[in-house]
């Protein structure tokens, strides 16, 4: 199912905005370097307005970068194998023009080209306008997700997924429960760091529809290589029709239910429509329809999930949940295909 | 023009015996006494050099484990120890000490001295770096290293539950390594500014001296930093103040500003001695003067201000304002200019001269490759919008390992290659030299330039697995491929060293036909100079004719040692005028034991043994007093000696014109840089809060004046006591005593202030921070009646006059700082709540 | 001016003025900014007086800058003579004072010059 969608993200991406000889290398470092496709978790296959600048600034920076490169590894061969010595004022003049003048104007007008880009692709957002944002926070090793309306008040709950509308800017709010975490989402742009105490703001637009795989990237751990997530663009009114329905979804399989909620399962996770309202781990209300498992570390199939219930620390190295392998293999089965089949 | 001596070569002879016997360094166990700057300097290089195989091996552990994705080859807890330990060992370990050792070992025959002007200061510090290396690298055999990173942030780094006594190990292991590395800037200051050969004016240094006098300050200026860091870090974590816990009103991102105002500037401390020694290279294989001195100062003292500029691009993802992070983009692309020059200075001497191309000039040219496309990947993070993207991915994995590998690994084994003559009379082979060369340069690019790749399509840093599917599984594949190749290069090199190679058949000093001063010395000897020559030139040995052989024939300074003691000459900051000839510190065990106490103090702390504690701690106290006491400020036999070319000099000088001020001086400019780091710490945690003292009552206004006016009473009467001694010890004894007096009531009121108040430094950040302050001050206080104390004794004991008082114009240098920190304490302590409020 | 300062300083540490001056502009501009934005809701302040107010700041720390740089200037005789000022006498030392003085002195400019940049580019507190 994952691979499905990342094939279908494999299509080569053409961005108008870019002049030709750009375009030229970023295709030659595409077939060269970076083999068939970028996958869904690339700086270099934009799906966003920041993401496709800041791919952009560094398509220029590298062009640059590589004739600057090659001049100076040329001057370094060309000095240590010329016939003659030159005299020591042109050898003082190369100096005072290759190493002030010039760095001092390609510096300058990189860092203009720089500082206007910041406002540009990170617009001002004042903390009190009324938006509905989405808030995210890191716990060790996954994401709480809670959609708030425009009062602030948190509509649901999810883990480890995001749903943002295509086209329009999504607002996080980011959080961190435990220690520092970061957020980022290289397909849509830069990331910005969860900071316990801290609430920050980031804003990212998705320009495509698609499935967009982020992860932590502040070391947070045992497991910090094992926090990811998914975020999915949707065309707008799909997404308003899935904010209606996840805010009252209710589980169908009363037995499941049963076998989950006597084995104290809801001390820790909620299931909203039900008795299970534990707030320490991922709410798993519609988890049915999640893409990954364990924070985008497994497949999401019924097999893995017994598995990571029957033994979480074999998988995720130091995770807060604890072992559920004494249980009897029938319940881990049980529960496994209820969470399963949770839309 | 003097006339130079002029010896019979029996009075040569009689005066190399008494030479060797004044510097021979000692045989069999006793050998581990030496604090000759050629001995300290060879362990030093040698025991960072195992440190740097070490956390190369870790470095290989990963690289296996990320050969294919999914990899279970180590467990995460193990990669974590591992990725923490690799990147602390090579930073802390490695490449500061690396250079403090090169300084110590190659700066006295650079500048014609002797031996630098603190030895036993040297010696100490090797002795910390050892013990406290082995200490912290030794920790991952027990399971027990540093698993947070070697940034250390907290709130991961405090939680007690992940990062056990790994965290602790890493604080005091390289708080104690702190220590031993501003030591090492203090010797190296003042041994460029006081110890250079007569004549060598201050444009006639050697650009290795630039460098290294530039980076000695840098590291006044940026370790203190961090040691206030680790301070607050480890109160945190010994007595649960809350620094950085925020449900207390502490906050983890000041642990951030103090770890990098540290962290950046240390990567130029890095980069420019390596910088330094291809500023040495690139002459002798151009065959003529470096073209751009002067913009080699310009180069060396911009790129030592601007890099304290950078510290926030570390920080470009944490969430502050823009603009914030604007200044430090515009200050990360302004340290390129700098750089840049460095570089042309380079390809211009070489334009103006003819090359010979040789190994060091090989690495030198193979390093600058790639340390330019480090710079240039460099300049692209410093731009905020770039950073928010590449930050904390493999990208910046190999801009880093770009910068510090081709800018100081490649120049470091260039140096080895170009000083292995002046060590061991040997060189090493060129064939042996090719191949490592190519196996790490091959190597090097294989494992790192992929890394870019990988980095930009997602995969962020400190993983110990990853997932496949996402076009990472080659670049990691190659990364390992390369590492190993990198390493067999390293390993070649290091059987080239150790390899028996055959005595050569003609005694050459100077193989390479060098220019600078270092290249007149004989290995085979211990007296570094045989006699310490006037400078005329940058490059003495191509334009003074005739110098090695008058050196060597002792025709120039002090080519004697008729007193017995180990003596060298001081000359003056700028015109390099002799003032004066030193007499420094011989062979003795007292650095060591005080070396291994202090060390004592620093593990018995990690594991909280609080008896083991204070006995090293006594012992420590004990042994630095006793060293002090016997081996500074010696009231000498005579007042002048003949040091050779009609000139008699002076043995003692105190004040401003000798060493030991310049040493307080320089201890003291980085104390009070710690001393500014916890009041930016105060005002930072005004900043985060709406009310910072969050309704807890603070030390009032009454006792910190108190305590500020008795401070101010004390420095004073410790000014009196100086002028005082100059007519008679009785005014002085007097003045000193009760300003022992005045100080213990002003401690006593300094900590009055948070006593009474019942301020609880567990409740919140804000009695915690006020007390951190008060204490610090204080124990500054209780240093400042030790060395009163100190004064009145040797007052007593006859070892300080009228005429000899070196000792109390030091403990007074130490009281104008001493009366600076208790005035900025007790007002802002005192005064400040009011104002804001 | 002549009167007050004389024309070759006795000290190493006049090659460091210009470089301070850019530490003193560097911190003052993050200080600013750090405890404006910080405390923003406090202040009955807008952040385009801040800005203005670092302008001002700005072409102060250039003056400076600038004078020491014709300080530098005169020390090295108004570059009468060329480098490499390695003559072994006190002129030979002053001179090259003088020169990495003067050179030190341009970087400073360039580097406040590229520190109040931002200044023209970004309007808010924002994150």
């Amino acid at each position: 199912m994952m691979d499905e969608r990342l094939t279908d993200r494999c299509r080569p991406t053409r961005n108008k905005r870019f002049p030709v000889p750009l375009c030229l290398l970023a295709l030659v470092l595409s077939a060269c370097l970076i083999s068939s496709c970028s996958g869904s978790h690339s700086t270099l296959d934009p799906a966003g307005p920041e993401a496709a600048k800041v791919a952009q600034l560094f398509y220029v920076m590298l062009a640059g970068g590589a004739v600057i490169w090659i001049g100076l590894v040329a001057a370094l061969i060309y000095a240590a194998s010329k016939k003659h010595a030159h005299s020591e004022e042109s050898a003082g003049r190369v100096i005072l023009w290759g190493g002030a003048v010039i760095p001092t104007v390609i510096l300058c007008v990189l860092l203009s080209y720089g500082m206007w880009l910041m406002p540009a692709i990170r617009p001002w957002v004042p903390d009190d306008q009324q938006v509905r944002r989405i808030e995210v926070t890191g716990e060790q090793f996954w994401w709480r997700v809670r959609y708030l309306d425009e009062a602030g008040r948190v509509m649901f709950e999810t883990g480890n997924e995001v749903r943002i509308p295509v086209g329009e800017p999504a607002h996080f709010s980011l959080k961190a429960a435990d220690v520092i975490h970061s957020f980022w989402v290289p397909s849509l742009g830069g990331k910005m760091d969860m900071i316990p105490g801290r609430t920050n703001p980031l804003t990212l637009t998705a320009d495509k529809e698609g499935t967009y795989r982020g992860v932590c990237a502040e070391f947070c751990g045992e497991s910090h290589a094992l926090m990811a997530f998914t975020v999915r663009a949707v065309a707008p009114e799909e997404h308003e029709a899935w904010l209606a329905e996840r805010r009252d979804s209710a589980p169908q399989d009363a037995e499941g239910l049963a076998v989950f909620l006597n084995n104290g399962c809801g001390a820790c996770h909620a299931i909203s429509g039900t008795a299970a309202n534990g707030r320490i781990g991922p709410d798993l209300t519609a988890f049915g329809a999640r893409d990954m498992l364990a924070a985008g570390t497994l497949p999401h199939t019924a097999e893995d999930i017994a598995r990571f219930i029957a033994d979480p620390g074999e998988i995720k190295p130091g995770v807060k949940m604890p072992r559920f392998g004494m249980l009897p293999e029938d319940d881990i089965e049980k529960i496994a295909a209820f969470l399963k089949e949770l839309r | 023009m003097v006339e130079l001596g002029n010896f019979s070569p029996e009075e040569r002879a009689a005066q190399e015996e008494r030479l060797r016997k004044v510097w021979k360094t000692p045989g069999g166990w006793r050998y581990w006494t030496s604090v000759n700057n050629s001995e300290i300097g060879l362990w030093y290089g040698v025991t960072a050099f195992a440190f740097m195989l070490f956390a190369g091996a870790l470095a290989l552990l990963m690289r296996a484990q990320l050969a294919t994705p999914n990899n279970d080859l180590v467990s995460a807890e193990l990669y974590n120890q591992a990725f923490t330990l690799h990147g602390t060992v090579m930073m802390f370990l490695f490449a500061v000490p690396i250079f403090e050792a090169v300084a110590i070992f190659l700066l006295p025959s650079m500048l014609g001295a002797r031996e630098l002007p603190f030895p036993r200061l040297s010696a100490f510090g090797f002795w910390s770096f050892l013990l406290g290396g082995i200490f912290v690298c030794g920790s991952i055999f027990f399971n027990a290293a540093p698993n947070a990173g070697w940034f250390m942030y907290p709130p991961l780094a405090t939680d007690k539950e992940y990062a056990g006594i790994g965290a602790d190990i890493w604080l005091l292991g390289l708080s104690f390594i702190e220590v031993a590395s501003i030591a090492a800037a203090v010797e190296i200051i003042v041994g460029i500014m006081k110890c250079r050969a007569p004549g060598m004016r201050i444009n006639m240094m050697p650009m290795f001296a630039w460098y290294l006098l530039i980076v000695a300050g840098m590291i006044l200026f940026a370790f203190p930093p961090l040691i206030a860091g680790d301070i607050l870090f480890e109160m945190e974590r010994m007595f649960d103040w809350p620094f950085f816990d925020v449900t207390r009103g502490g906050d983890p991102l000041l642990w951030q500003h103090l770890f990098w105002i540290f962290g950046h500037p240390e990567v130029y401390i890095i980069f420019l001695p390596a910088i330094a020694l291809m500023a040495m290279i690139v002459p002798t294989f151009s065959q003529r003067p470096i073209v751009g001195y002067s913009w080699i100062v310009l180069a060396a003292v911009g790129t030592g201000f601007l890099s304290f500029g950078l510290w926030v691009h570390h920080m470009f993802t944490t969430g502050l304002p823009q603009i914030s992070l604007a200044f430090f983009s515009a200050a990360s692309e302004a340290v390129a200019i700098p750089t840049g020059v460095q570089i042309f200075v380079f390809i211009a001497t070489m334009l103006a001269g003819r090359v010979i191309f040789s190994l060091p000039m090989l690495f030198g040219a193979g390093g600058l490759a790639i340390f330019i496309i480090g710079g240039l990947t460099g300049v692209m993070v410093a731009l905020a919008p770039f950073d928010w993207q590449a930050h904390d991915t493999y990208f910046i994995v190999a801009h880093l390992h770009y910068v510090l590998i081709g800018g100081m690994f490649f120049p470091i084994v260039a140096g080895i290659y170009y000083y292995f003559p002046f060590v061991t009379g040997k060189k090493l082979s060129d064939a042996w030299g090719k191949v490592a060369f190519w196996l790490m340069f091959v190597g090097f690019n294989v494992a790192f330039f992929p890394m870019h790749f990988s980095g930009l399509r997602g995969m962020p840093r400190r993983v110990f697995t990853y997932p496949e599917h996402f076009g990472w599984d080659l670049f990691n594949l190659l990364s390992t491929i390369g590492a190993f190749i990198f390493a067999a290069g390293v390993l070649t090199f290091v059987i080239d060293i150790f390899r028996p190679k055959p005595e050569p058949e003609t005694r050459n000093l100077n193989p390479w036909n060098a220019g600078t001063l270092e290249w007149t010395n004989d290995p085979s000897e211990d007296w570094g100079m045989r006699s310490v020559p006037i400078i005329t030139s940058r490059y003495p040995l191509w334009e003074q004719e005739n110098l090695q052989a008058d050196i060597e024939a002792g025709r120039y300074y002090l080519p004697d040692a008729k007193s017995g003691k180990r003596e060298t000459l001081v000359t003056s900051v700028l015109d390099a005028e002799p003032i004066q000839c030193l007499r420094v510190g011989g062979v003795s065990y007292v650095p060591m034991i005080s070396a291994l106490a202090l060390g004592g103090v620093f593990i018995a702390l990690t594991y909280h043994w609080w008896i083991p504690t204070i006995l090293c701690a006594v012992i420590t106290f004990i042994a630095i007093l006793w060293w002090l006491w016997t081996g500074t400020a010696q009231i000498p036999e005579t007042e002048e000696v003949d040091v050779g070319l009609g000139k008699t000099l002076p043995v003692y000088v105190s004040g401003p014109a000798s060493v030991g001020w310049w040493a307080m001086f320089i201890t003291m400019v980085g104390d009070g840089t710690a001393f500014a780091s916890l009041i930016f710490g105060y005002f930072f945690y005004w900043t985060v809060h709406d009310d910072f003292t969050a309704g807890a009552t603070g030390p009032g206004a009454f006792w910190p004046m108190v305590a500020l006016v008795l401070f101010v009473t004390a420095w004073l009467l410790t000014i009196a006591a100086r002028a005082l001694n100059e007519k008679g010890p009785a005014g002085c004894r007097i003045a000193l005593g009760a300003g022992i007096l005045v100080t213990i009531a002003a401690c006593l009121a300094g900590l009055a202030g948070p006593y009474v108040h019942g301020m609880d430094p567990t409740s919140n950040v804000y009695p915690a921070t006020v007390w951190v302050i008060a204490l610090w001050t204080v124990v500054h206080g209780a240093v400042g009646i030790v060395m009163q104390a100190y004064s009145l004794a040797r007052s007593f004991a006859g070892r300080m006059t009228a005429e000899y008082d070196q000792d109390i114009r030091n403990v007074t240098l130490y009281w104008h700082f001493m009366a600076f920190t208790a005035v900025v304490t007790f007002a802002v302590l005192g005064l400040f709540p009011m104002v804001s409020a | 001016m002549k009167s007050f300062i004389p024309r070759e300083v006795e000290s190493l540490w006049t090659l460091f003025t210009a470089p301070t001056v850019w530490a003193i502009h560097f911190v003052g501009c993050y200080a600013a900014v750090a405890v404006y934005c910080a405390k923003a809701a406090t202040l009955d302040l807008s952040f385009e007086t801040v800005r203005l107010a670092l302008g001002g700041f700005t072409i102060v720390a250039l003056a400076v800058i600038v004078l020491s740089a014709y300080l530098a200037w005169r020390q090295w005789s108004f570059g009468v003579q060329d480098p490499p000022h390695d003559e072994p006498t006190r002129d030979g030392r002053t001179l090259f004072q003088g020169y990495a003085t003067l050179l030190l002195s341009g970087l400073s400019f360039v580097a406040v010059v590229y520190a109040a940049i931002p200044l023209l580019f970004i309007a808010e507190c924002q994150r």
